[in-house]
């Protein structure tokens, strides 16, 4: 079965990293959501991947390129413009034989296992188009209510008026016939109509997914979908070809990836993931849940605890990051706290296209874009957002609202 | 629905045969029965009841044939006998055919087949099949001239399978608007209504399509069309799955799958004829003493039965746990025993049936499992018909019950003049309005229950809490939360706490309260109290009810009112669900929790 993924959505709700990278190549638990989506494809089979990119799609082509690396048979179709999900999907058409069945999914849903084992054991009970379904997990308006009678969807409710309902959402993994492609084209590209029409005849059949699920949309839905992959860790890895210095503590499920170097007096609590070619200097302390990207460089003293940090980034000594996410290639200057509560421990706003909005979590840090320099003795309120490429300079305080 | 399977093989294929009908089980499961090639004839060997009954009579493991096909049938027109039991035979048992499906042109066919002499053992559909085949091989003289010509004449849906003397190899198939695959093994091949007939042996398959069949022997297979005759190039596809997974249809574990059933499997109980809960009616209203026997789950129904005796019949009818009726037991002839069984093989519940029959007791039951020991023991069973329940937790089979112990209420309630006319209809009417109900909580309220589930997992001990005809449903309940998620939860009629557990509420007990419809003024007036009991010691309550105002509670999931005999299923369908979900959340082993077992067949 050949699979087409879906990349190019604008996210623009995912501030700061969503202006520089698509979605799909935020990362998780040390890996892109993109490349977890594309290993659990192969693992069940799946040979051809047509990924639709859109802006910064070259962070995808750049990444992935052919997909040897990864072991797929990876092809690209340019969305040209926002919303101009249609041209994509239909120049994808050729690539898949009529009669035939694929797979399609949407590059910025996190699953805590394979979510495609189970459509498509699902489709091969029913032979039938196949969405996967979830319960989100506290009910909110941003999905559509499904309706099931069985396994069967009766209807989808694509803007639910009646508040307070817990109905099942699409979860973004799909089963269709290759004849789906016409529906796209006269629906001018809204998948929900398409849904709703694939609803009224063939019919659409449900696989109801129970394990963990997150639609990465604001930018601390990256932190949970991070704690929800290490909840899935049990064992310590270490590679063999890591220096670890002696007076090194681990804890738990701890990964460190080849070529990091961990420096005595480090104590590291996992669950938390040490990417390749990482420097852990003296005495750091990592927190459960913090995720390292590759060459990222620890300085003396620092404390991290429940953060993500994509990779490329210096954080100077005495630090503390807590309950945020770091994106490429940022400097943090020495000294720097970034301040993860409110006094009166109100739920944390951040900053949103402009509108703050309520995160509805007591523990928040904040969230820098690539690239940007902060300097040193900085303090980071919480709920921070720094667009990339900003510059801080030496002791200032940010609220970066 | 029906069930097909069929072997070809280098080595014997009886235990094949068997895994393969009794995986196909789940659909359909009234009668069974094998056909093989046996040193150049067709032996046939068929019964009426489950896989395993017909195996024990019959003997189908210890087949020693190479070549066979097998049938699991679920009667929907024709009687469950032994003669329209598959497989089907022609005059001289030339051929031996299975069928799933419906041939809408058979009586044609029959007529036309008994002018030309055919006899018919059977009332089937299938039958006619097996004599057209010996009719077009007599004008043909050849197999797969005659399996076309014939398949060609047939009009509706089937799928297929035939063994023939004439061709001692292979096994025949087709389809046409029912399913059928092959799969293909290493030195055996196979055919079978789907994956679940031979996924333990061979994951690689081929798949009929409309119009096509397929010739089967144990080292090869092709396909043809129909129409053309000509070869058709069909691709192999491999199954990626264990074959526990295949059978849950879009489910991650039969437990929710089931609880998804039950709309269906309580309309199915509303169909069930009126005649047969008069019959039991009968029993109830000519015996002196009845009492209601369950254990575990189905004491629980047994207790809520009783309820709705008491609250609509009028009736004194007292349930009994079957583990300790005996001590009980003081039956005589005037007395009769309405036992309550899913499996109907409960060691309990038969022990104490037959001990009451020993005392000249009349019995009856409701059993889901045609064919088993309490259903053919009892003097009158009423089959539930809510199709297989594989979770060792019963969900659907319970909720049946319950619904059809009202059904019993409510005829006894209109003989004893205790119903009038119109509240019959009311009654009737609200049961009918259930399953729409109960899809509205699945659909609505899932959701906000996996939600508080996740919030709650951790809770150690759960106090589970009704009043009146709450008081069994919170007993369920608590039964549903303890065996899936090992969290110790305990049922009790709200009266009981200041009796005692009182002292046991602080701020670490949580409370699950079942709360009535404001309608029943004075039980939810009883019920709120016990939540005001348990709230001022510091207990966080978790409030089931029906009335958004009622804002005591830590937590609240609010239902839509049914009917006052409908509206305490609504509550247990949420708890069936919180019981999942907080399972889920702790990773339980949701369809086979530790210790436990399915039917619980020892004492």
């Amino acid at each position: 079965m050949k699979a087409l993924m879906l990349t190019g959505g604008a996210g623009r709700n995912l501030v700061p990293f969503s202006s520089t990278r698509p979605k799909a190549m935020t990362v998780v638990a040390g890996g892109s959501l993109m490349r977890r989506t594309l290993s659990h494809l192969r693992e069940v089979g799946v040979t051809d991947v047509t990924v639709v990119i859109g802006q910064n799609g070259e962070k995808v082509t750049g990444t992935f390129k052919d997909g040897q690396e990864i072991g797929l048979s990876l092809s690209y179709v340019e969305q040209q413009r926002p919303g101009g999900i249609a041209d994509a999907i239909l120049r994808a058409r050729t690539r898949f034989i009529p009669g035939e069945y694929f797979i399609l999914v949407y590059g910025d849903v996190v699953t805590s296992a394979n979510p495609f084992h189970q459509a498509l054991q699902s489709f091969n009970s029913f032979k039938a188009p196949i969405a996967a379904v979830c319960l989100p997990g506290p009910p909110t308006a941003r999905y559509g209510n499904v309706y099931l009678d069985g396994t069967r969807i009766t209807r989808i409710v694509e803007k639910p008026t009646t508040a307070g309902l817990g109905n099942y959402v699409l979860a973004g993994v799909f089963v269709l016939p290759v004849e789906v492609f016409p529906l796209v084209e006269k629906s001018g590209g809204d998948m929900e109509q398409v849904f709703a029409q694939l609803v009224r005849a063939p019919g659409l059949h449900a696989s109801i997914w129970e394990e963990g699920w997150i639609d990465v949309e604001y930018p601390w839905d990256i932190l949970a979908a991070n704690r929800m992959v290490m909840d899935t860790w049990e064992e310590a890895r270490i590679s063999r070809y890591a220096t670890i210095d002696g007076n090194v503590t681990f804890t738990g499920p701890v990964r460190v990836e080849p070529g990091s170097v961990i420096k005595a007096g480090a104590v590291l609590a996992g669950p938390c993931y040490i990417g390749r070619n990482c420097y852990v200097g003296n005495n750091v302390l990592v927190r459960s849940y913090s995720s390292l990207g590759a060459a990222s460089s620890i300085g003396y003293g620092v404390e991290l605890k429940n953060c993500v940090l994509f990779g490329n980034s210096k954080i100077g000594r005495l630090s503390f990051v807590g309950d945020s996410v770091i994106g490429d290639n940022v400097d943090i200057g020495s000294g720097t706290m970034t301040i993860n509560e409110n006094m009166d421990h109100t739920p944390v706003a951040v900053s949103v296209r402009g509108e703050p909005v309520n995160s509805g979590l007591v523990k928040l840090g904040g969230f820098i874009g690539d690239d940007v320099k902060v300097g040193a003795g900085n303090t980071l309120a919480a709920g921070t957002v720094l667009p990339p490429g900003t510059s801080v300079p030496h002791h200032a305080t940010v609220s970066g609202r | 629905m029906c069930g097909i399977s069929g072997v070809a093989s280098f080595h014997p294929i009886g235990d094949r045969l068997y895994e393969g009908v009794r995986h196909l089980e789940y659909r359909g499961y009234d009668s069974c029965g094998v056909a093989f090639v046996n040193d150049h004839h067709i032996e046939v060997r068929k019964d009426i009841g489950t896989v395993d009954e017909v195996d024990s009579k019959e003997h189908i493991r210890a087949l020693n044939a190479l070549v066979g096909i097998a049938h699991t049938r679920w009667a929907t027109h024709g009687k469950v006998t032994r003669e329209n039991a598959h497989p089907h035979q022609a005059c001289h048992g030339e051929f031996a055919v299975v069928h799933n499906g419906i041939i809408a042109n058979y009586k044609a066919l029959r007529a036309e087949l008994q002018k030309t002499g055919h006899r018919f053992r059977s009332d089937t559909d299938t039958e006619i099949i097996a004599h057209l085949l010996e009719q077009r091989f007599k004008d043909t003289g050849d197999i797969e001239r005659a399996w076309v010509s014939a398949l060609r004449a047939l009009e509706g849906s089937y799928a297929l399978a035939m063994i023939s003397i004439h061709d001692t190899e292979r096994i025949f198939c087709a389809r046409h608007e029912s399913p059928l695959i092959i799969g293909v093994g290493s030195e055996s091949n196979y055919v079978g209504s789907d994956f679940n007939a031979f996924i333990d042996y061979t994951k690689s398959t081929v798949i009929l399509e409309d119009g096509e069949y397929g010739i089967v022997s144990k080292d090869s297979y092709c396909v043809k069309r129909l129409r053309t005759g000509e070869l058709v190039d069909k691709e192999i596809t491999v199954v990626p799955w264990d074959s526990e997974l295949s059978r849950k249809g879009g489910y991650p574990h039969y437990m929710l799958k089931e609880i998804h059933e039950q709309p269906q499997a309580v309309r199915s109980a509303l169909s069930i004829g009126d005649d047969e809960i008069a019959a039991v009616a009968d029993m109830v209203a000519a015996a002196r003493r009845v009492h209601l026997l369950g254990v575990g789950t189905t004491y629980y129904v047994a207790l809520l039965g009783q309820y709705l005796m008491a609250s609509i019949a009028d009736m004194d009818v007292p349930a009994v746990s079957s583990d300790e009726f005996r001590h009980l037991d003081k039956s005589d002839r005037e007395s009769l025993v309405l036992a309550v069984s899913q499996s109907g093989e409960t060691y309990d519940t038969v022990m104490s049936l037959r001990h009451a029959k020993e005392r000249g007791a009349t019995t009856a039951a409701i059993v889901n499992v045609m064919g088993s020991s309490i259903a053919r023991m009892v003097d009158r069973v009423i089959l539930q018909g809510s199709g297989p329940e594989v979770c060792v937790v019963s969900t659907k089979a319970a909720l049946v019950q319950m619904v059809l112990l009202a059904r019993l209420a409510i005829e006894l309630g209109a003989r004893r003049g205790v119903l009038s006319a119109a509240a019959r209809r009311e009654h009737e009417a609200a049961l009918a309005a259930l399953p729409g109900q109960i899809e509205t909580i699945l659909n609505e309220k899932s959701g906000l229950i996996r939600a508080a589930a996740y919030r709650h997992a951790h809770v150690a001990n759960w106090l589970f809490l009704g009043r009146g005809v709450y008081y069994p449903i919170a007993l369920e309940a608590a039964l549903k939360m303890k065996e899936v998620t090992y969290v110790h939860a305990e049922g009790m009629p709200g009266g009981f706490l200041k009796h005692g557990t009182l002292s046991l509420v602080d701020d670490k007990l949580y409370t699950l309260v079942f709360v009535p419809p404001p309608a029943s003024a004075d039980l939810h007036a009883a019920t709120m109290s016990s939540v005001e009991e348990v709230k001022a010691r510091g207990g966080f309550v978790f409030g089931f009810s029906f009335d958004d105002t009622d804002d005591i509670f830590n937590e609240h999931l609010v239902l839509t009112a049914g009917h006052e005999v409908t509206a305490p299923f609504l509550p247990l369908v949420c708890a069936q669900l919180l019981a999942y979900f907080t399972a889920t959340a702790l990773k339980r082993n949701v369809d086979k929790p530790r210790s436990l077992a399915k039917s619980v067949t020892v004492a």
